[in-house]
């Protein structure tokens, strides 16, 4: 089995029938599995309480998916990249949408989507408990306060949840893609419009945000 | 939320621009980036919108991540066989 194709080789080949089709197929298959255990390999954590056999049984699932999407996108590739480079990101695509899916079965989101954001700043409050100088802490307090003002104002419901869940509890986007049975563009401009509407808020008030990391990044 | 998570949130609400390109356009793209980056070129300038869109948006960065650590091992043919792979699997 040959992995050297040129661009023009696989293409050719893929689109062509028989045996070399066949051959191709498997090729391509093979690299599909072998980029879904690459990304499996380096997320092990998100597979706690399976065997061997059920992870390489969910490589295998993603590599076949993969194949599908890459016979199916084959005239959206446009030559400005390795043809394996271009179909290993499919892989890698569905590699995580199912290791995400399987770290995160069981845990309700709900709850996560409704988060209080009072809880958001705990561990300010905390920190200045360590001497944090008091002007800094006035500059701290008065910037939490802006911030939850705009979540609370500004934001709307979805946009709120969509932050509460993926910035204040880490929740994976495809996580939520799933739960609101939503898709990527739509979670990712949620949160663009969102860090927009804190961006201004904040410079409503005359704060550069890029001022705000040092301001919290030197209170110890 | 931890701190170091809030320091990266801040850093994304500054570095927010008014337009940004989507994650499926990030898809389209992630791949010819990566080559422009592994053939040793400075593909976050020729392309600073996907640059921008990766360091904003954790799933894509850690598909680019993956895909260009895998790229790398290709093209150095270390590209570990199917095998190999599922001896790195408990």
């Amino acid at each position: 089995m040959s992995h050297t194709r040129t661009n023009q080789e696989w293409l050719h080949d893929l689109k062509a029938s028989g045996v070399v089709q066949e051959a191709a197929i498997a090729d391509l298959r093979d690299l599909l599995l072998r980029a879904a255990l690459y990304f499996f390999s380096r997320n092990l954590g998100d597979f706690r309480g399976l065997s061997q056999e059920e992870i390489t049984q969910r490589a295998e699932d993603c590599a076949q998916d993969a194949l599908i999407a890459v016979m199916n996108h084959l005239s959206d590739f446009r030559g400005d990249s390795k043809f394996s480079t271009w179909a290993y990101k499919f892989a890698i695509n569905m590699a995580m949408m199912a290791a995400r899916r399987e770290r995160w079965k069981g845990v309700s989101l709900d709850e996560l989507a409704s988060s209080d954001e009072s809880h958001f700043f705990d561990w300010v409050l905390q920190d200045k408990s360590d001497g944090t100088a008091p002007e800094q802490s006035v500059m701290q307090t008065e910037v939490q306060k802006i911030i939850q003002e705009v979540i609370e104002r500004d934001l709307t419901e979805k946009q709120r949840r969509v932050l509460f869940m993926m910035v204040f509890n880490d929740v994976p986007m495809d996580e939520v893609v799933r739960h609101l049975g939503a898709n990527r563009n739509a979670i990712y401009k949620m949160l663009h419009d969102a860090r927009r509407k804190l961006k201004s808020g904040l410079q409503a008030h005359g704060i550069e945000v890029g001022e705000t990391l040092t301001l919290f990044g030197t209170s110890r | 939320m931890k701190r170091n998570r809030f320091e990266r949130w801040l850093q994304n609400i500054s570095k927010t621009q008014d337009e940004e390109i989507s994650c499926s356009e990030c898809f389209d793209l992630v791949s010819h980036y990566v080559d422009v980056e592994l053939s040793g070129d400075d593909a976050a300038a020729r392309m600073p919108q996907l640059r921008q869109h990766l360091d904003q948006c954790s799933a894509c960065r850690e598909e680019y991540e993956t895909l260009r650590d895998l790229a790398r091992l290709e093209n150095k043919n270390e590209l570990p066989s199917s095998n190999d792979l599922d001896d790195l699997i408990p």
